[in-house]
């Protein structure tokens, strides 16, 4: 059977052109009827949609996004004094003329793309691969899903706190390097190891919250897809390449949009184990923007620092839904 | 014996290699993912200094214990309140997912099933709700919240967790996936959208509802700034910040706090083990049959 | 709904915004008044206390109980914040201008700049003539601008710890508890000797690696003064020779070996108690913890800079009155009675944990068991008292005290793992200056 003819039966219009449905339902005569009943039903979908939609809408508004206008409008201000009981005065753009033409903040903005950047899409690979794998008929592999997924739940602070003792310098991490005949690594001490070795403590905590997501898209994705493929004689690679990614398309934005700003807003292993050092090497925007307002009390600053944060994430989220876009439905 | 017999046998052979193959490469990772925190685990069961002290050099030392004592857990237990914290935590985190899937549920329904203007607006502002960085907003939203008497309340602690774009987001790309024709089928036989709703799509959607679940839960699970800032009663404090409790400015107990660490994790772990079996089921098998 | 409606609530949440904005600013209130009173007889009230140790694990309740007790007009609500998060509650409850809370806990070396945010409350008029029964150096560390912003309860300073087994088989004498010091110079050759022919695998390490407070006595020693000039005391003074050579020395530990990189400062008592490290410069806190080692050990005056004078740091915590409260009557009573009454109700009740800023209490903390108990123990006394009344040196008494602590704390991370002292050094100085910017 050709796969086309087996998406049809089962029906799952996923990039995969079906064959046009015969408009016999009385659903689609109603479409046909123009002017005031299509208005009215317009109408009350909106209705519906508001209904369904304003409890989380206004929630959200209310305990996210008002409050963040607020932060907001602080960025446009300063203050004659220090500390938040200051008095504050508007001052137009000028924070964000300070902080991006300081060469501090500009070097901390370009480090964030850079780790952003090559953090994201190994994250998600990584994921994507441990999902692959446990999703086959492996043996005990509800057991290693729990496995791979304790690490998200364990403190952020705890985690650091062990992977700091475990990458000292004559930690066990190196002892298992001198054993296997390598040579030891200053990980959190070196300026050109520490964002890796940060890295290294983020990818634990997050693959497994990932990987969940991918175990439950690839679940979705029917068996018959993998016979047709394989009736057409494509091997393990292939059938990947052309039946499972293009299915995981849904999955794969949600977790990497949700990837991207887990990783941009991510600041307690540095705060834990680097303050920002060595020679600034693992200071990230969200731990600038926390250190100004929560240690240095220039609330305006790091909200300005927030402010550039959250609009960065933006474009590139955008980028993101751009392209794994799926046509309108 | 055929050629074809010998054939489907050793293709029997390389199915069950592979087999094999893959399970020794499913347990490395699983043991790789893992070890960091049995170490943890194994840490907790010692005094308070051994952990450090075993540190270096490496041996079988660093990882078991030469001294074990339930010292560390009956501290949590005991002075340190953790039981109390826990039962602050399960009660915020249970009703932050039964509140937040209430309204996360219809929201992503309503933003992939129906069609309306702004339906895109909506959803952006949802995805830029999630997207804003929680530390920038604490503070001016806790003094909010105390001027609202909402302080040392649960209700403070689980408001601001019940709206989570995120739990949206991750419904709406399920639900988008679900085939149309089973929305418009059950509306020719009458049902509203409400009941569409309940009996059509969350029966199919079992495995993205419990992970949007498990977003909110964790969420809430690990959420320190928050407690901190509304919280000051030690009654009602979380577990979170509880772990704070195992160090000082001049003390730190690495065994007392990798056991806090590890009991609190323990919970959502068990919760993924228990909820793992609904995790099998697909739209393509229940659907359209 | 229309795009006009759309339109309008969308103009209707950002004028909520605004008012939301200026509702978290803070309530209507009049400007704190300082015109107030000790007064001889105790007012009803309830204050709220905001400290950094755990009510029933470190027996603050009990503290709170005996108070109640002694004045049980005054109803008290104490609230634990772990210790690294306090500036974050505080920021939000104080600049909330409810009053609440009425007392807090200090940390020294910040008056100054929590005194310049306004978070304290002047307390020269109503304490001044009360403090005679405290450590003078723990009142100057409370002073700012010639008043008085927060009351001590606790002090700190350091002892040289040493592994006397370890010692022993490198055939090394140890440094005494009185009379001549070692030199940090001479004492870095005897951590090497010790990690050669004693079987130490760490031969010098200190409490707090990186610190500023840890840190400050070697500049201090060597002649390069805290680091901070200036009549505004907003000068960063760190590229001078003194600095220059003390950091040279500091960063030479790390890169001949003696000592360990990469162990943080949770991880330092644990590690000499494991046995393996020769000497351990920490604070009086190790004292008691001794008493579990499972080796011989003494303790010896701290190590002064060849041809320089003596300096230990110095400093801890101290309470303060939010100067929205609406108790403060109350709240004052609560001080009086924590830090000055006797021998200080906060060391009494907490059978002396801490170093005591009050001078009885101090007579008490050294009789102690952990002081009495053993050789090193006796010894530790000797240190403890002589070093905290005749060498201790405050910390950088400036505003920008915050900024500097993190800056400068990072340049030391960066010395110890092998940077240039004399770059790293200017770096931090030119970072400072950025900072401090918005105090001048």
């Amino acid at each position: 059977m050709e796969a086309v003819q087996v998406i049809e039966a089962v029906g799952i219009p996923q990039g995969v052109p079906t064959p046009p449905r015969p408009a016999a339902s009385p659903a689609a005569a109603r479409e046909a009827r123009p002017g005031r009943a299509r208005r009215r039903r317009v109408g009350r979908t909106w209705l519906m949609a508001a209904a369904f939609l304003a409890p989380a809408v206004v929630t959200i508004l209310l305990i996210r996004i008002v409050p963040f206008i607020g932060a907001v409008i602080s960025t446009l201000h300063v203050r004659d004094g220090i500390g938040l009981l200051a008095e504050e005065r508007f001052a137009g753009f000028q924070n964000y003329i300070d902080l991006l033409s300081d060469p501090l903040f500009q070097a901390t903005l370009g480090r964030t793309l850079l780790f952003n950047v090559i953090i994201n899409p190994l994250q998600i690979a990584l994921a994507l691969v441990i999902a692959v794998l446990l999703t086959r008929r492996v043996p005990a592999c509800g057991l290693w899903r729990m496995a791979v997924f304790i690490p998200c739940t364990i403190p952020l602070v705890g985690s650091s706190i062990a992977w700091g003792v475990a990458l000292r310098a004559d930690g066990p991490i190196n002892g298992i390097l001198q054993a296997l005949g390598l040579p030891t690594q200053p990980f959190l001490s070196s300026p050109t190891q520490a964002l890796a070795s940060i890295m290294l403590v983020a990818s634990w905590v997050g693959i497994g919250y990932w990987m969940i997501f991918l175990i439950a898209g690839i679940n979705e994705i029917p068996d018959e897809l993998y016979e047709a493929a394989s009736l057409d004689g494509a091997g393990g690679w292939r059938s990947f390449w052309s039946v499972t990614l293009p299915m995981l398309k849904r999955p794969l934005l949600f977790v990497l949009v949700a990837d991207t700003v887990a990783n941009f807003v991510l600041f307690v292993p540095m705060q834990m184990l680097t303050g920002g050092g060595p020679q600034n090497s693992t200071t990230m925007l969200m731990f600038d923007a926390y250190r100004r307002t929560y240690t240095y009390s220039q609330p305006n600053q790091g909200a300005t620092a927030t402010v550039i944060l959250t609009v960065v994430m933006l474009v590139i989220v955008f980028v993101q839904f751009r392209l794994l876009k799926e046509d309108a439905r | 014996m055929t050629a074809l017999t010998t054939g489907r046998r050793s293709m029997r052979g390389r199915v069950l290699a592979q087999r094999w193959l893959l399970g020794l490469l499913a347990a490395l990772v699983g043991l790789l993912f893992v070890l960091p925190a049995i170490w943890m685990l194994l840490g907790s069961l010692r005094p308070g200094s051994d952990v450090i002290g075993s540190v270096s050099p490496l041996s079988w030392n660093t990882l078991i214990p030469d001294v074990w004592t339930l010292d560390n857990y009956a501290s949590l237990f005991g002075p340190l309140r953790f039981g109390q914290a826990l039962i602050n935590s399960l009660v915020v985190g249970f009703a932050s997912v039964a509140l937040g899937l209430a309204i996360s549920i219809p929201a992503a329904y309503a933003l992939s099933v129906f069609r309306f203007p702004g339906r895109e607006l909506v959803f952006a502002v949802l995805v830029v709700g999630f997207m804003i960085p929680f530390e920038a907003i604490a503070i001016p939203l806790a003094q909010i919240f105390t001027q609202w008497h909402l302080d040392n309340t649960y209700i403070g602690l689980i408001l601001p967790g019940i709206g989570n774009g995120l739990a949206i987001f991750n419904l709406r790309q399920f639900f988008l996936g679900i085939p149309s024709e089973l929305h418009e089928a059950s509306r020719v036989d009458g049902a509203s959208e409400f009941r569409t709703m309940t009996q059509v799509y969350l029966p199919l959607s079992v495995t993205p509802v419990i992970n949007s679940a498990l977003l909110i839960f964790l969420a809430q699970w690990s959420a320190y700034l928050w407690p901190l800032l509304v919280v000051s009663d030690d009654n009602i404090q979380v577990a979170a910040i509880a772990l704070s409790r195992t160090f000082s400015d001049t003390s730190f107990n690495f065994g007392q706090m990798f056991g806090g660490a590890l009991v609190i994790s323990v919970i959502p772990a068990v919760l993924l083990l228990v909820l793992q079996r609904y995790f099998t089921q697909s739209v393509a098998t229940k659907g359209l049959k | 709904m229309t795009r006009a409606a759309f339109g309008k609530t969308l103009a209707l949440g950002a004028a909520a915004a605004v008012l939301l904005a200026g509702c978290a600013a803070g309530s209507s209130s009049a400007d704190p008044s300082g015109d107030w009173s000790i007064p001889d007889e105790d007012p009803t009230a309830k204050i709220n206390v905001v400290g950094i140790i755990d009510p029933v694990a470190d027996n603050m309740a009990e503290v709170i109980d005996a108070f109640e007790k002694a004045h049980p007009t005054i109803d008290v609500t104490y609230q634990y914040v772990p210790f690294d998060d306090l500036n974050s509650v505080l920021d939000t409850r104080i600049t909330s201008k409810s009053g609440d809370p009425d007392v807090f806990w200090v940390d020294q070396p910040r008056v100054p700049a929590l005194s310049a945010r306004g978070y304290l409350e002047d307390l020269t008029e109503q304490f001044s003539d009360r403090i005679d029964g405290l450590v003078p150096a723990t009142v100057e560390s409370s002073s700012y601008d010639g008043k008085l912003w927060s009351v001590p309860i606790a002090n700190s300073t350091q002892v040289l710890f040493y592994n006397k087994d370890i010692l022993d088989a490198a055939g090394i004498t140890p440094p005494g508890s009185s009379g001549e010091r070692v030199t940090w110079q001479q004492l870095k050759e005897l951590a090497a000797k010790a990690q050669a022919s004693g079987g130490a695998d760490i031969g010098l390490m200190v409490g707090q690696p990186d610190r500023y407070y840890q840190l400050e006595p070697l500049p201090v020693s060597a002649g390069g003064g805290v680091g901070v000039t200036g009549d505004d005391m907003l000068t960063p003074d760190i590229t001078n020779d003194g600095w220059v050579d003390a950091m040279t020395y500091y960063g030479s530990l790390y890169r001949d070996g003696v000592s360990p990189k990469g162990i943080t400062p949770e991880q330092t008592d644990a590690t000499f108690l494991a046995g393996k490290t020769a000497f351990f410069v920490e604070g009086n806190w190790m004292v008691p913890k001794m008493q579990d080692a499972t080796f011989a050990w003494g303790a010896a005056l701290n190590p002064v800079w060849e041809g320089g004078d003596p300096a230990t740091p110095t400093g801890s915590w101290s309470l303060g009155i939010n100067p929205f409260s609406k108790n403060k009557e109350a709240a004052a009573i609560f001080i009086d009675w924590m830090a000055i009454d006797g021998q200080g109700g906060y060391g009494e009740y907490r059978d002396f944990a801490e170093l005591p800023a009050n001078i009885k209490g101090l007579e008490s903390y050294l009789a102690g068991p952990a002081f009495t108990s053993s050789q090193g123990g006796k010894q530790s006394a000797e240190v403890v008292n002589e070093e905290s009344t005749t060498t201790a040196v405050a910390r950088a008494s400036t505003v920008g005290y915050i900024e500097f602590e993190e800056i400068i704390g990072r340049a030391f991370s960066d010395i110890a793992n092998g940077a240039d002292p004399a770059t790293a050094l200017a770096a931090a100085e030119t970072e400072l200056n950025g900072a401090w910017k918005q105090y001048k």
